[in-house]
């Protein structure tokens, strides 16, 4: 892959030779979002979400050692309580004018079963840690979300996924967990014990409690090949059932105003582990933005040189252990809407959003994600009884994402899309009841554990508290 | 005949193939020797290994790597308040507060100088 450098000045060659471009083209360094201040007027320090969207200015922050610890913070402290994992959600659910609460310190694998395959770990851990902890065990999550920044209790209580057919979200694994109630209580709770509170709270949002410990039902460590590949959109389209039954983890990414895609697969293997190069994602994604900056006032200059630079990419084959590949870094920020479809509306799904873009839209570079989950029972899972397909597509975090609601979200709606809690949507309560069949019981169960709202803040509140 | 969009393909694509391997790696402590480095404090060690370590000693985050002050050079001219308000308020790929959602800003001080400090 061109370095990023190279790449810059290489489009700057584009222009001036079509001539006139550099006038049309977006040349120049972007400038930073503008930032909120830094503190409000009682000095509360301000808190954002890692795309920088969100905000807050929270009374107090704090980062509890142990369940007693946080049951103080819960009885002491100013609500509304809020926990937040890495800020990775792009919708309000972090933000509080109350307490922020981290469990950063709470992030340790307690004890593990290996005949059982099962580990409990404290819900602070963050993705990139629990891999490696699994593994020194035997033990691995059987799906990963494509980022590892995330902490486990983020994860579970937002729906995140990864990709696979016959592979559920990381809800779907999580067999017991432990929650710090609104009334001084830790309950335990699994498909025994608060059997109704264990389905509405496994995808729960921080709004029933806070989760504390969780037991996840794991797989023995297994080393996987993984192999990446680029080819037409067209093609892929026409293999994507195929490569949905051949592959243990497979997703496409299409890669805008290209009419490319790269396919990435996952199978297990016994083979010997490989040595890891550098990855090329973010210099892949630079490049789309430099082609975007440079010639996206001529969709087929675009296509034509994104085409033939995209030729001299080679195929990625690398085998290591599953954790170590199936989550990334993701260091370029961008904010993302993700809607979870009936598996058979994908497709249709995706060429009517690709459509809308290549027609209006030729600011977007990001590539646009497709990934396979099978359905789970959590009442407010996105893939309650229904096995779906899903469909992200992101902003750069300096861009104006206004498309996502405009162009976007109506398309996959229109499809019966179900937005990723943690994602970009404008959904109310009316429509979540419309598309959660036990979305009202959830919501009850959560007045009844909560009756003040202290977990609530004003989005949440405008969800629940309806 | 050629059309004059076709010759601009053709010349932009030879340019850029022509060109096309130019990029330089620079050379990056290994991430065992990364991995070692940490506060001598073990509270701000906490911090550090909670939040900042995650990309700051990890070469594939294209964050500035803890104590390679060839990278934190450029940065720390511009002064501590200046690193301050751009840890507070992210900037590039570094998200606002670094991920340390319990920090003070005499937390972060300490902590920017720990990653600054020497190579």
């Amino acid at each position: 892959m061109l370095s990023r450098r190279t790449l810059f000045w290489l489009m700057g060659g584009a222009a001036a030779v079509a001539g006139g471009g550099i006038a049309a083209s977006r040349v120049g360094i972007q400038p930073e979002p503008l930032a909120p201040p830094a503190e409000d007027e009682a000095h509360h320090l301000l808190w954002r979400n890692w795309s920088g969207i969100q905000q807050a200015y929270p009374a107090e922050r704090a980062a509890p050692q142990s369940e007693a610890d946080l049951l103080d913070i819960l009885r002491q402290g100013p609500a509304p309580f809020r926990a937040v994992g890495s800020g990775h959600s792009f919708m309000p659910l972090v933000p509080t004018p109350g307490t922020l609460l981290t469990l950063d310190r709470m992030a340790a694998l307690r004890s593990h079963d290996q005949t059982a395959l099962t580990a409990t770990v404290q819900a602070g851990i963050r993705l990139a840690d629990l891999g490696p902890a699994l593994a020194a065990i035997g033990q691995e999550m059987p799906n990963l979300p494509d980022i590892n920044k995330q902490s486990l209790a983020g994860a579970l209580s937002t729906g995140t996924h990864g990709t696979g057919a016959t592979l559920p979200a990381l809800h779907a694994q999580a067999q017991s967990f432990r929650l710090a109630t609104a009334d001084g209580r830790v309950l335990e709770c699994d498909a025994t014990h608060n059997p109704e509170l264990f389905a509405a709270a496994r995808v729960g949002l921080g709004a029933f409690g806070i989760l504390t410990e969780v037991s996840l039902r794991n797989s023995p460590l297994k080393r996987v090949e993984r192999n990446v590949w680029l080819q037409p959109l067209e093609q892929t389209v026409q293999d994507w059932p195929a490569l949905q039954a051949r592959h243990r983890n497979v997703e496409f990414y299409y890669l805008p105003f290209t009419g490319m895609s790269a396919v990435i697969t996952h199978d297990e293997t016994e083979a010997e582990a490989t040595p890891r190069p550098p990855t090329q994602d973010n210099d892949a994604v630079m490049t789309l933005k430099a082609l975007r900056d440079w010639l996206g006032w001529s969709p087929s200059l675009r296509r034509t040189v994104a085409q033939q630079l995209l030729k001299t990419l080679k195929p990625e084959k690398v085998v290591a252990e599953s954790w170590q590949l199936l989550s990334n870094e993701r260091p370029i920020r961008f904010n993302e809407m993700e809607y979870h479809l009936p598996r058979e509306a994908q497709l249709p799904a995706l060429a009517e959003v690709i459509a809308a873009i290549e027609t209006g839209r030729p600011d977007v570079f990001f590539p646009i994600e497709c990934r396979i989950i099978k359905a789970d029972d959590a009442w407010l899972s996105p893939f309650y009884q229904r096995d779906s397909g899903s469909i992200a597509v992101h902003a750069f975090y300096k861009d104006d994402y206004s498309f996502l609601f405009e162009v976007v979200e109506p398309i996959l709606r229109r499809h019966g899309g179900r937005p990723h809690w943690g994602k970009l949507n404008s959904l109310t309560a009316a429509d979540f009841a419309a598309l959660y069949p036990r979305f009202s019981d959830a919501a009850k169960i959560r007045r009844e554990l909560d009756p003040e709202g202290r977990f609530l803040n004003p989005y949440l509140k405008g969800i629940f508290d309806v | 005949m050629v059309s004059g969009l076709q010759r601009v393909r053709s010349a932009t694509l030879a340019l850029l193939l022509v060109l096309a391997a130019c990029g330089k790696d620079q050379p990056t402590p290994s991430a065992t020797e990364l991995a070692a480095r940490h506060p001598a404090d073990p509270h701000l060690d906490q911090l550090y290994q909670t939040s900042c370590k995650a990309c700051h000693a990890n070469a594939e985050s294209g964050a500035p790597l803890v104590g390679v002050a060839k990278a934190w050079a450029p940065r720390a001219a511009k002064g501590e308040a200046v690193l301050l308000s751009h840890v507070v308020d992210g900037i590039g790929g570094m998200p606002a507060g670094g991920q340390c959602f319990s920090c003070t800003p005499d937390e972060y001080r300490a902590l920017i100088r720990f990653l600054a400090a020497k190579d």
